[in-house]
């Protein structure tokens, strides 16, 4: 945060070096893991074939949702004065995916086949790990073009015009690609239904993962304007901001019935609290993930910006929490597996959220096309 | 930290709600004709092993021919798991009185997770039976390890570079008409190779002729949607180290999704956004005539 209030100076704090000094050594990690390999850099076994990262990407991907939901108030709702939010999480977003792309391939034990993936002839079209990895692989595209047309608007460079001209093609086709991975990503859950907790196992999980998506996406285009809109000394677009934060709540309030609907109809309301430990993570979910915001945005905590900071907060942390006991707590491994991560595996997931903030930070200081809408907004 | 049984008995429910209800808008969306998704690859003459816990009485021997064939390193100590240097491995289970050896290898379902779970195709199930595994197209996501209801495949984490490592079923010695290397080294005929519906057969046969001596139960018959392996015991199957499953082939569910869910979503958001771009501009266009 420190660092996202520093950047109107024009000089460079600490902070940006210390992220970039965890940026660097992540990548000294990085390829220490790409030559040594998964055993010596990370704690994984047979038990937890998957860890952190995993975890990490399933988190990052909803996080970086805000891209395709805002892309989509802009370009398909036709609500043009949100074109400085959603830029914020189209940066934010692209980042993001960035961050996927590079995790995903610390975890890949045979990196070196990694152009498999590019030949059609061996897609297997029932495999949820192609489809979320080809999406994402596609989506990143459309995200470069995006930030492309976003970047170099007003240059009259023909194929940023072209872009331009495109755009609702472009970020309809985002949309769809992130509707489909978004709950994709849940799918790849499907399969384990001996091995993940009832608690959250269940058929609509990728309706789950995608409204979840839906509703993280729009706070983190909440949370990094009201950052922005701070950190350059302009007063936070309240009038905008509550209005995605009805929309989000409308999203939490389905997402909400919907969980504890399906608990109930399949007879498993008991587990809530019979699980021990994971019944902890489960409450503490909808709590502070679905409860709190629900009761901030439904009143008029919605109309301040503590009380909006506050709501998106607790959003994503319940995000954090729902997506951890999914990919890492909720499963089950056999009896004699433990897991916690390796210091690497830290290192690198460190490193990336560093690198996150850097160049967010960055990108609002020399990106001027970004930093323009943000500072013009409310002049007009 | 998870109770088992519980845990397993409830997903069972999860699954016959959904079944029964119909529940939910995704139930709608996804559950077409489960038959369809999965191709019917195993014939009833594809090859398939019965073990017989009775018989097994834990020479290893099958355990040296299988290191033997698969030119697979020697161990420094016995391992008491499989590795991705023992493909099978004898385990002795006890449980009060009750003492029965068990063999341990890939299952070779007839409907396997892994090989729906691979995104690129490295794992196929053969009509022949086995499961086999293309090293040149696996990029190594372990995705197959996660999706494995018997918790089978394994790698060599001090590899750089590690392959998915499990039972081939001696695919390179049963299609030149040959035996598995482990069935051919059992001196106690523990082990028995044959089509799967020779095996159902002596299996069945064995129960009836002996019914003090087996629990009324072909472990693997329907076990997962139907395994290669198959295993007849006088001990609960429980005891020794297997998963209680229902019929239905663990990607059932997942293949519907895919197959139907995603391009039932791709269509469905399409016409979504198509209508409600179009119903904004027209808005928009009429607030700027304004």
């Amino acid at each position: 945060m420190s660092v996202i209030t520093k950047i109107r100076e024009e000089n460079f704090p600490i902070t940006y070096w210390i992220l970039a000094a965890l940026v660097l050594l992540g990548m000294a990690f990085g390829v220490t893991r790409l030559v040594l390999g998964l055993g010596a850099t990370t704690n994984l076994s047979s038990g937890y074939p998957w860890g952190l990262w995993i975890t990490f990407d399933v988190f990052t991907v909803p996080f970086s949702a805000g891209a395709f939901t805002l892309a989509a108030v802009l370009h398909v709702f036709n609500r043009k004065k949100y074109h400085a939010v959603a830029h914020l999480a189209l940066l934010a977003g692209f980042l993001g995916y960035l961050l996927v792309v590079l995790v995903l391939l610390m975890d890949l034990g045979r990196w070196d086949h990694f152009y498999s993936v590019l030949m059609p002839w061996r897609w297997n079209l029932h495999s949820f790990m192609f489809e979320v990895s080809m999406s994402i692989a596609i989506y990143f595209g459309v995200l470069v073009l995006e930030l492309v047309g976003v970047v170099f608007k007003g240059q009259d460079w023909l194929p940023v015009q072209f872009i331009n001209r495109l755009i609702p093609l472009i970020a309809g086709t985002g949309v769809m690609l992130s509707c489909v991975h978004q709950g994709s990503l849940g799918a790849l859950f499907l399969m384990l239904d001996q091995k993940l907790h009832p608690l959250w196992w269940t058929p609509i999980l990728p309706v789950l993962f995608l409204t979840s998506a839906l509703f993280s996406g729009l706070s983190v285009g909440i949370f990094l304007s009201i950052l922005t809109w701070r950190a350059l000394d302009k007063p936070v677009p309240m009038r905008l901001l509550s209005g995605l934060a009805k929309v989000v709540l409308v999203i939490q309030a389905i997402y909400l019935v919907l969980k504890i609907g399906d608990l109930l109809l399949a007879g498993e309301a008991g587990l809530v609290f019979g699980s021990g430990l994971l019944s902890v993570l489960f409450l503490a979910e909808i709590f502070i993930g679905v409860i709190m915001p629900l009761i901030l945005f439904s009143s008029r905590a919605r109309e301040s910006e503590r009380g909006l900071l506050l709501g998106v907060i607790y959003t994503l942390v319940g995000l954090a929490i729902n997506r951890s006991s999914i990919a890492w707590f909720g499963l089950r491994a056999p009896a004699e597996a433990t897991y916690f991560p390796h210091w690497m595996e830290f290192g690198i997931v460190i490193a990336a959220a560093s690198f996150g903030i850097l160049f967010f930070t960055l990108g609002i200081r020399y990106l001027p096309a970004i930093r323009k809408g943000v500072l013009e907004e409310g002049h007009h | 930290m998870i109770d088992k049984e519980t845990h397993m008995t409830n997903t069972l429910t999860r699954r016959e709600v959904l079944k029964l209800a119909g529940a939910g808008a995704s139930a709608l969306l996804l559950k077409v004709d489960s038959a369809h998704a999965l191709d019917e690859v195993v014939a009833d003459d594809a090859a398939a092993v019965l073990y017989d816990a009775t018989r097994c009485v834990g020479c290893r021997a099958c355990e040296e021919a299988c290191k033997a064939w698969n030119k697979l390193p020697p161990d420094e100590e016995p391992p008491s798991d499989l590795t991705a240097h023992n493909y099978t491995l004898i385990k002795q289970h006890q449980e009060g009185a009750d003492e029965s050896f068990r063999k341990y290898q890939c299952m070779h379902c007839v409907h396997p997770a892994c090989v729906s779970a691979c995104p690129v195709q490295a794992l196929t199930k053969s009509k022949d039976g086995p499961v086999m595994y293309d090293a040149n197209k696996c990029i190594g996501c372990r995705y197959c390890m996660v999706a494995c209801p018997f918790h089978v495949p394994r790698i060599d984490w001090s590899d750089p570079l590690p392959i998915i490592a499990k039972c081939t079923f001696c695919a390179d010695r049963i299609m030149h008409g040959q035996i598995p290397a482990c069935v051919e080294a059992c001196p106690v005929e523990a082990l028995t190779f044959g089509t799967r519906e020779q095996i159902l057969e002596e299996a069945r046969s064995r129960i009836k002729q002996y019914p003090d001596r087996y629990i009324d139960h072909v472990y693997g018959e329907t076990e997962a949607g139907g395994t290669s392996w198959m295993y007849i015991s006088a001990v609960p199957f429980e005891q020794i180290g297997f998963p209680k499953l229902d019929s239905d082939p663990v990607p059932e569910l997942s293949d519907d999704v895919a197959m139907y869910g995603t391009p039932s979503m791709l269509v469905g958001v399409a016409a979504l956004l198509g209508g409600i771009y179009w119903a904004t501009s027209r808005r928009n266009e009429g607030k700027q005539e304004e």
